[in-house]
């Protein structure tokens, strides 16, 4: 019994660990190729942070423990999260383990001693961004618990390893056409969570629009790397969320190896195709006005609304 | 008779002989303390704008300082220049009738140590607050050699930003040291959460002292230095540099350098604003509609190393002409060329202007009121997106342009779509004059012997960014002061305007849509 923990464990982190990077260069690839660049190698993202973690640790003296506990909580709230979401392999399910109120509290953690760490260190950008994600965020996160409400009602369970097991069992619930519903809701909460065109410019030199960017701008060094892993982890995994929701077919729930193996190779090549479409879909869209991003939330909002109108009313 | 001289004579009510033309391009009006404030008055409701101010020492036996206010009134060719001998180190502030006076002023108190009386802005321009006291390098007297910096800085030279005060009001400072790759610039906004309430900009972090650096010089010397006011503005400020030396010179230069010099400074207004229009997309985060800008500007940069030598026109222009001549064969290939460029460009464009997402970024943000205009006296494509038709080529026609006449169009949003169509029409009208320079080429020498003469001279051209002033007086052969006033100097007041009640993140659009130069700036 104990045995197909271990299994999960080592898969869960492993995967992620190993694969969040390469993503973040996958998205940077197809837009590199939209513009008609060649773009940063596919494993420059891995570069960039094995040179971050060699490199000393510079803190402003303005700035107190916030600043230098703020990494370590981040990199350690996404791996919990990260045990949260089975990718390919779903084991029976543990009490508490797996709800996803607490998984979205630690997401919450998580953005809290950003923000912190953003102002702690008493730079002008800094402070804006973290007022900035700040409002975003109380924007963003009624819409995410609205999403989970709504597949609560669809699932009649807040577990996430439920879930997933009454879809891999039955695939064809991914059907449901309200779900689908819920896939742009969920689709428009990754592209802000991980700062993404039209909420944020993950790649802009322009202190004044960032939101992300300016909250880590003083971090240095194996900080920056560990933050830098931490939103490449966030963004792997609320695209498994959105996979393993809605297009989970191959996850198993037997612990044996070819049904792991086929589950895995189907896995990367599902998280492949989602990483094209995020790409594509930032190519073609400008950033919007900061003061119009409610609308965009409002629509994730309004979805998901509808779908537990649907669940409710409609037998 | 010149129509300049009778429209004054008529406003001022002053007899002809008051009135003296210079070198076809000014006419320049001695002036004395009991008329100075009458005749600003007049001018100012008869609607001249003040188009550049600076002050001379020992330009003549009798006086020791002079100031020169230089005036435009629109649909009138030449300038007028009021020259305004000052017997003391000071003078009445003009700043309350001509707002733009303000930073001239400003700039003449620390070149000269000229106290401008009455004025509401005594603070120091261009030499910050670590310059000693009593230092003026502009004067004669001030020899160029080491300066001890002020290492603490007394508290009443110390920089005042205007300072607003109400409940949840802060000040974000940026710059001068930024993210990206740019000049240095500070500003200072002043914001209540996101939008903006104020904003004060603060240049010359990097002050060449270019004016001070030509006097003495030879003037085939001082033409690198107009050479390196501004990168992007090479050839329109070595083309207004070399055309005051011809001028004072008397020379006419041969027609086919007039026209390859018309060919480079388009092709510089071409390069210079697709770099900006490729920009603004950039600033929104829509690279994919920028890329196919910033391929057909890498295409012109190249063609221009290929005319000239330079991708950026350094060392193509001479007093007299040309330094080169460029092949027919050359030319013919350019306009072919160009009808390709201009159908790729405006697929660009199309494409950009079809995207509800960066319309929506561009529409109606940063806003430049019409009113701002004249007493500003901004110009280029910023003036025309606002609703004013102001271009050199046209009202002061130079070279090449009083036969090719460019056409310009306004338009009255004054946002930053106005100033991305602006640039658009002002790019695909700029292709037409170069094709219509190339088939109308004559042949023939491209350079003439200069045969250099001494006096005062004026020249103004029209640069990718609006109007550029050159001032040289030589004497004995030498500089003996060399004035240079680009669009930019009194463009950037425009940002502070057109900011007032946006939010903090259109900040960079708004200044990438007018891209204004710091080092034309800052010379």
């Amino acid at each position: 019994m104990i045995i197909q923990y271990f299994v999960y464990l080592f898969l869960n982190l492993g995967l992620i660990i190993a694969l969040a990077p390469f993503f973040i260069s996958l998205i940077k690839k197809v837009k590199a190729y939209a513009q008609g660049r060649r773009g940063p190698s596919i494993i420059q993202t891995y570069r960039n942070l094995i040179k971050l973690l060699k490199k000393e640790v510079i803190y402003s003296p303005n700035s107190s423990w916030i600043m230098q506990i703020s990494p370590y909580i981040n990199i350690v709230c996404m791996l919990v999260a990260v045990l949260f979401v089975p990718l390919v392999f779903i084991p029976e399910q543990q009490n508490w383990f797996g709800n996803v109120i607490l998984f979205l509290y630690i997401f919450a953690m998580a953005r809290f001693f950003m923000a912190l760490a953003g102002l702690d260190a008493g730079s002008t950008f800094g402070g804006m961004g973290s007022s900035r994600e700040m409002t975003l965020s109380s924007l963003a996160e009624p819409a995410t618990i609205l999403i989970f409400a709504a597949l609560a009602f669809v699932y009649h369970t807040t577990n996430l390893f439920d879930v997933f097991r009454t879809i891999s069992i039955s695939p064809l619930l991914a059907f449901n056409p309200s779900l689908m519903l819920l896939a742009i809701s969920l689709f428009i909460i990754l592209i802000a969570e991980s700062a993404r065109v039209p909420v944020d410019n993950p790649e802009t030199h322009l202190e004044l629009t960032m939101v992300h960017e300016a909250m880590i701008l003083e971090q240095s060094g194996r900080n920056l790397a560990l933050m830098e892993m931490s939103s490449a982890i966030k963004q792997m995994l609320l695209m498994s969320v959105l996979i393993n929701i809605f297009f989970p077919w191959g996850n198993t729930t037997f612990l044996s190896f070819p049904a792991i193996g086929l589950s895995l190779v189907l896995f990367i090549i599902k998280c492949v195709i989602l990483a094209l479409v995020i790409g594509l879909f930032e190519s073609f869209i400008a950033k919007m006005r900061l003061f119009r991003l409610p609308n965009f939330f409002v629509i994730a909002a309004a979805l998901a609304f509808i779908t537990i109108i649907l669940e409710v009313f409609v037998p | 008779m010149n129509e300049l001289i009778l429209l004054c004579q008529k406003i001022l009510n002053l007899p002809a002989e008051r009135f003296a033309e210079n070198q076809d391009e000014e006419v320049i009006l001695q002036i004395d303390d009991n008329e100075f404030e009458k005749i600003m008055s007049l001018l100012y409701d008869a609607e001249f704008t003040l188009a550049c101010m600076f002050a001379t020492e020992n330009i003549d036996e009798k006086s020791n300082l002079t100031l020169f206010y230089i005036f435009e009134k629109s649909r009138c060719h030449n300038f007028l220049a009021l020259k305004y001998n000052i017997s003391a180190d000071k003078a009445p502030s003009v700043a309350m009738t001509f707002p733009t006076a303000s930073l001239y002023e400003r700039e003449i108190r620390d070149g000269f140590g000229i106290e401008f009386e009455y004025s509401k802005d005594t603070r120091r321009l261009f030499l910050h607050e670590n310059y000693p006291v009593q230092f003026h390098p502009l004067r004669k007297s001030f020899r160029n050699g080491q300066t001890v910096p002020n290492v603490t800085v007394p508290p009443d030279e110390e920089y005042k930003f205007r300072e607003v005060h109400s409940e949840g009001i802060y000040q974000i400072p940026v710059g001068p040291v930024h993210a990206g790759i740019i000049e240095p610039g500070h500003f200072r906004f002043s914001v209540i959460g996101e939008a903006i309430y104020n904003l004060e900009i603060r240049m010359f972090w990097k002050h060449r002292g270019i004016e001070k650096l030509a006097e003495g010089k030879n003037p085939t010397q001082a033409l690198a230095l107009a050479e390196a006011i501004s990168g992007d503005e090479t050839a329109a400020n070595s083309w207004a540099y070399c055309m005051a030396i011809e001028r004072l010179s008397g020379l006419k230069i041969p027609p086919r350098a007039e026209h390859i010099r018309l060919i480079f400074a388009e092709m510089e207004r071409i390069y210079a604003l697709l770099g900006d229009m490729a920009g603004m997309p950039i600033d929104v985060a829509y690279p994919v509609g920028a890329s196919p800008i910033f391929n057909l500007r890498e295409e012109i940069l190249r063609w221009n190393g290929k005319l000239s030598g330079s991708r950026f026109y350094k060392g193509s222009f001479t007093i007299g002409g040309m330094k080169n001549d460029v092949s027919t064969e050359l030319l013919h290939e350019l306009s072919q060329y160009l009808v390709s460029f201009s159908s790729r460009f405006h697929d660009a464009v199309q494409h950009l202007l079809a995207q509800p997402s960066v319309i929506d970024r561009f529409e109606p943000t940063g806003r430049v009121k019409k009113e701002l205009i004249a007493p500003m006296n901004i110009t280029g494509p910023i003036a025309q997106a606002s609703g004013v038709p102001r271009d050199v080529r046209i009202d002061h026609p130079y070279g090449l342009y009083a036969k090719l006449i460019p056409e310009i169009k306004t338009l009255d949003g004054g946002d930053v779509l106005c100033r991305f169509k602006i640039k658009a029409g002002i790019i695909q009208h700029s292709t037409h004059l170069i094709s219509q320079a190339i088939r109308e080429m004559p042949g023939g020498n491209v350079c003439a012997e200069p045969k250099l003469r001494d006096g005062t001279v004026l020249s103004v051209v029209e640069s990718c960014r609006g109007q550029n002033v050159h001032w040289v007086s030589i004497r004995h052969g030498l500089i003996e002061r060399y004035k240079v006033r680009t669009a930019s100097f009194c463009n950037w007041p425009a940002i502070e305007f057109a900011v007032q009640d946006e939010i903090v993140p259109d900040f960079p659009l708004i200044n990438k849509s007018m891209n204004l130069s710091y080092a034309g700036t800052d010379l």
